[in-house]
């Protein structure tokens, strides 16, 4: 069809060459038909050798990472040669024409858990991730005082959300395992439920497998795919239940009577512990819930008033829910997040409209190979031609059947007739993705623009399935419309795994690098905390030293010394002057653990201590770090070399 | 065509009271996570399904829904147990093992209830795809015992750790001095431990083999004033000050 526009426009102006020329790329012509060609059984042969492909990719994976940790050489090489390995194959066939339903989403299934597999590795004896240290001190307080709601001063918002906390005791207590491995069996779990949550959804909405197979791949894509989501975290079961809410609402949309009022007693099941388990997941179902009661609401046409209802009812529980549980648990949602966003809009805004560089921005994000650089900046290309082609295709897909020619289709969404409002929604929400992009080019908005991105490839991952089925490939695809969409797909879910995490590859310690900083020397310093003075004191460190001391010393860290007076203050000064001095005095803390290494290098995250601290991507130097030796009721009770404890008790009379 | 049996109900109460039996009398690792995973992820979820009476089209979404339903009860347990103030082993056993009996009960009862989708058709797998399959699954599993090992073998650091603790309420006039060593080989090492800079005591040529821990209670003098413990730690091979730890002791 692109063929025969592009032969009529010969012999005009080219002006007007040119405007069907972009009305034939980007225009809503539907090429792909409403539904999928007759498919083939499921092909065991292709299963088998993906698995076994999988496995190889798998096992070069770990020896990637175990090159990584000797800083050898072979380490990107080994690594990724064995992720493409993983992710080229199976993508390619997954949204290969006439692939058996079954076979796409057993290897969707077998995609997503071999990612999984590749981020369980980096750490395969425990959590590593920031977020994850978070959560399994709150696991692990909820083990040990058998309560909930005890407060967790790493994360003040954790206890008002505390579903991963009980799902996972609640596997520890009924199987024996140990809270690492019942962390992991759930994250296992999640994970396929997800894939599976998300395929149902697009299946359901756009009445194709492989428009789904595709959507899925594409969600890959995004950049929390393969690390965030995968962490535990409470992010990563949030977004499970906020896409099963979401699937069960497409599925119930044609049922009426008793069977929707059914459907709606799960949803209102899925939208309660969503409300529980995850602030933005919840916030998440309530925009599109509640956008999706105002398209059913604004549109023309024949619509039941059953359906209406239960609309409106879903919007109306996804809205109320987590508004009620956060008065109930009061509003710790404006502190934790605020401060975030209207950092993060400034920056943004200030960007566009020439305004001075904030003190976050001059730090410059941290670097990675250029290789990885450039395959996410290819994907990112690649998403952005999908969603200009998929764009007004996907809204043709929800226009009247009546009127599919030319731009008829939008006019007549445009006079607020369709049948699909989700449609609709999804395809706007797709807007987001240049928003979270630009979000992720400054320092300040990165945060917004990663979160931002778990939700909006939901819609980002629909519409460029719609565009690579009804224009890239159309029907009967063959030669470069059959191999160079897939392969685009293959780039994209490359581009999911290269923007996951600055180096996805395991390597030797790093200076303040969150999981890259995490090594067995800081663990066993935590550990003898735990065995020679007990658990329960009070210390405040740097950022990765007071993760291992809350988890593997169950010590009670602190962030502040006291209100107003941050760690950083207390370590980044070159000698311990009169306000500081007596802060700490009269502070709690009973002791500090310095680690020496921060010396050693710059902090990679830009902060030793948090990100808000004053002096951001100043060095320190072992003269501020060791001025505690000096002071008269400071001892130094612990030493290893690079690591040093001070016990403070003294300058408040309790030793 | 669904299934139109109730024969799943049946098979959801056994494994709940089976699971229940588990965690009341059994320690086995091994039997409680085979029983009690699925009732976690799934059983719970499918018999709370059947009594809501919500009818799916494809094996595939039956278990996406069965999954999310039982992360869903699981959940709202975790605070009715807190509620009861019965978080633990018993109180998840008991908690599952009711919901899942009472909703297949209520399933059973229905006179509407949905039929369950129709199972795939049977997929014939020849020989060697699934050895290749078994092969994939040994190697995944293989390549993950490997990055175990490597995690736990491999140190980027090597060092020695000396501590002095003050004296604590169970040893009043002891100070602890320890000594563990991180290091690739044996070492010999020398300890002084002097009180307000008088020596106290002397530990000479102490062999630490990786791994190792050495630790003494050390007696310090009653004083009317705090003193000052100081431990020092000397490498006999290069006559080296290596560590220095030092404590208060407070007045007697």
């Amino acid at each position: 069809m692109t063929r025969a526009h592009l032969t009529a426009a010969t012999g005009t102006n080219p002006l007007q060459t040119g405007v069907q020329f972009v009305s034939a790329v980007i225009g809503p012509d539907l090429h792909g038909g409403s539904s999928d060609a007759p498919t083939r059984p499921v092909s065991c042969e292709w299963i088998a050798a993906l698995c076994l492909t999988a496995a190889m990719a798998l096992l070069l994976v770990v020896a990637g990472h175990a090159a990584g940790r000797r800083s050898n050489d072979m380490a990107p090489l080994l690594f990724w040669s064995g992720v493409v390995l993983l992710v080229v194959p199976i993508s390619l066939r997954t949204g290969w024409p006439r692939v058996a339903r079954g076979e796409r989403l057993f290897l969707l299934f077998l995609l997503a858990e071999a990612l999984f597999y590749c981020k369980a590795v980096y750490s395969p004896t425990s959590f590593i991730g920031h977020d994850e240290f978070l959560h399994w001190v709150a696991a692990d307080d909820l083990l040990t005082a058998r309560r909930l709601f005890l407060s967790n001063p790493l994360l003040p918002i954790g206890p008002a959300y505390p579903a991963l906390e009980i799902l996972t005791t609640a596997i520890v207590d009924l199987t024996g395992l140990s809270l690492f491995a019942a962390g992991t069996l759930l994250l296992v779990i999640l994970k396929g439920t997800f894939v599976a949550g998300l395929f149902l959804f697009y299946e359901k909405l756009s009445g194709s497998p492989r428009t789904s197979a595709i959507a899925c791949l594409v969600y890959m894509g995004c950049t929390t795919f393969a690390v965030f989501e995968a962490m535990f975290s409470y992010e990563s079961l949030g977004v499970v239940l906020c896409v099963l809410a979401i699937a069960v609402e497409v599925a119930s949309r044609d049922l009426d009577g008793r069977p929707r009022l059914r459907a709606l007693g799960l949803i209102a099941l899925l939208l309660g512990a969503l409300a529980v388990t995850h602030h933005l997941s919840a916030a998440f179902a309530a925009i599109y819930f509640g956008a999706l009661a105002g398209f059913e609401a604004l549109r023309r046409g024949p619509m039941q008033i059953e359906a209406r209802f239960a609309v409106g009812a879903t919007a109306l529980l996804a809205i109320a829910l987590p508004f009620l549980w956060m008065e109930a648990h009061g509003n710790l949602l404006t502190g934790y997040l605020g401060p975030v966003i209207e950092g993060g809009f400034r920056t943004l805004l200030g960007k566009i409209m020439g305004a001075p560089t904030p003190r976050s921005e001059h730090l410059g994000p941290p670097a990675q190979p250029l290789g990885m650089r450039l395959t996410t900046m290819v994907a990112i290309l690649l998403l952005a031609l999908g969603l200009a082609t998929g764009f007004f295709r996907s809204l043709a897909t929800t226009a009247p059947s009546s009127a599919r020619a030319g731009w008829r289709p939008i006019q007549d969404i445009l006079r607020r007739r369709w049948r699909d409002g989700r449609i609709l929604l999804l395809t706007l929400l797709a807007f987001g993705f240049p928003i979270s992009v630009a979000f992720r080019l400054t320092s300040a908005g990165w945060e917004i623009g990663n979160r931002m991105g778990t939700f909006v490839f939901i819609a980002v991952g629909l519409v460029v399935a719609v565009s690579i089925v009804h224009f890239w490939q159309g029907r009967e695809p063959r030669g470069w419309r059959l191999i160079g969409p897939a392969i685009a797909l293959s780039v994209i879910v490359m581009g999911g795994v290269t923007s996951s995490a600055l180096d996805p590859i395991r390597g030797p310690y790093r200076v303040a690098a969150d999981q890259q900083s995490v090594e067995p020397m800081g663990i066993e310093t935590a550990l003898w905390t735990k065995q020679w003075l007990a658990a329960g004191n009070r210390f405040t460190a740097d950022r990765v030293n007071r993760l291992l001391l809350a988890s593997y010393g169950r010590q009670d860290v602190r962030v502040k010394i006291a209100a107003g007076v941050d760690t950083a203050r207390l370590f980044e000064a070159e000698t311990l002057g009169p306000d500081d001095f007596w802060a700490l005095a009269r502070s709690d803390i009973d002791f500090l653990l310095v680690d020496l290494r921060l010396c050693t290098a710059p902090p990679v995250l830009g902060f030793y201590f948090e990100p808000w601290q004053v002096q951001q991507g100043k060095p320190l130097s072992s003269d501020m770090l060791l001025k505690f030796d000096d002071i008269k009721g400071i001892t130094r009770i612990y030493d290893n070399g690079w690591i040093v404890i001070y016990d403070v008790r003294g300058l408040h009379g309790n030793s | 065509m669904g299934i139109p049996s109730s024969r799943d109900l049946l098979a959801t109460c056994v494994w709940a009271a089976v699971t229940l039996a588990a965690v009341a009398v059994s320690d086995s690792l091994f039997l409680r996570t085979i029983l009690g995973a699925p009732i976690v992820f799934l059983v719970s979820g499918h018999a709370v399904l059947r009594a809501i009476g919500i009818r799916t089209t494809s094996v595939s979404e039956h278990l996406a829904y069965a999954v999310g339903t039982s992360l869903a009860i699981g959940i709202a347990g975790g605070f009715a147990l807190n509620t009861a103030g019965f978080l633990g082993p018993p109180g998840w056993a008991i908690w599952f093992c009711a919901i899942t009996i009472g909703a297949a009960l209520v399933a059973d009862s229905r006179s509407d209830a949905p039929d369950l989708p129709p199972w795939p058709g049977p997929v014939r797998v020849r020989f060697w795809q699934g050895a290749a399959i078994v092969l994939a699954l040994l190697l995944a599993t293989g390549a993950y015992a490997l990055a175990v090992r490597d995690e736990t073998t491999y140190r980027q650091f090597s060092y020695t750790e000396l501590w002095m603790l003050p004296p604590a309420g169970d040893r009043p006039g002891r100070l602890t001095v320890g000594l563990r060593s991180a290091e690739t080989q044996t070492h010999r090492f020398d300890v002084e431990i002097t009180i307000d800079g008088r020596l106290s005591a002397v530990f000479r040529s102490l062999t630490i083999a990786p791994g190792e821990t050495w630790a003494r209670q050390i007696p310090v003098p009653v004083s009317a004033t705090s003193q000052r413990a100081e431990a020092r730690l000397y490498r006999p091979d290069d006559h080296r000050l290596y560590r220095s730890v030092s404590t208060l002791v407070p007045r007697t």
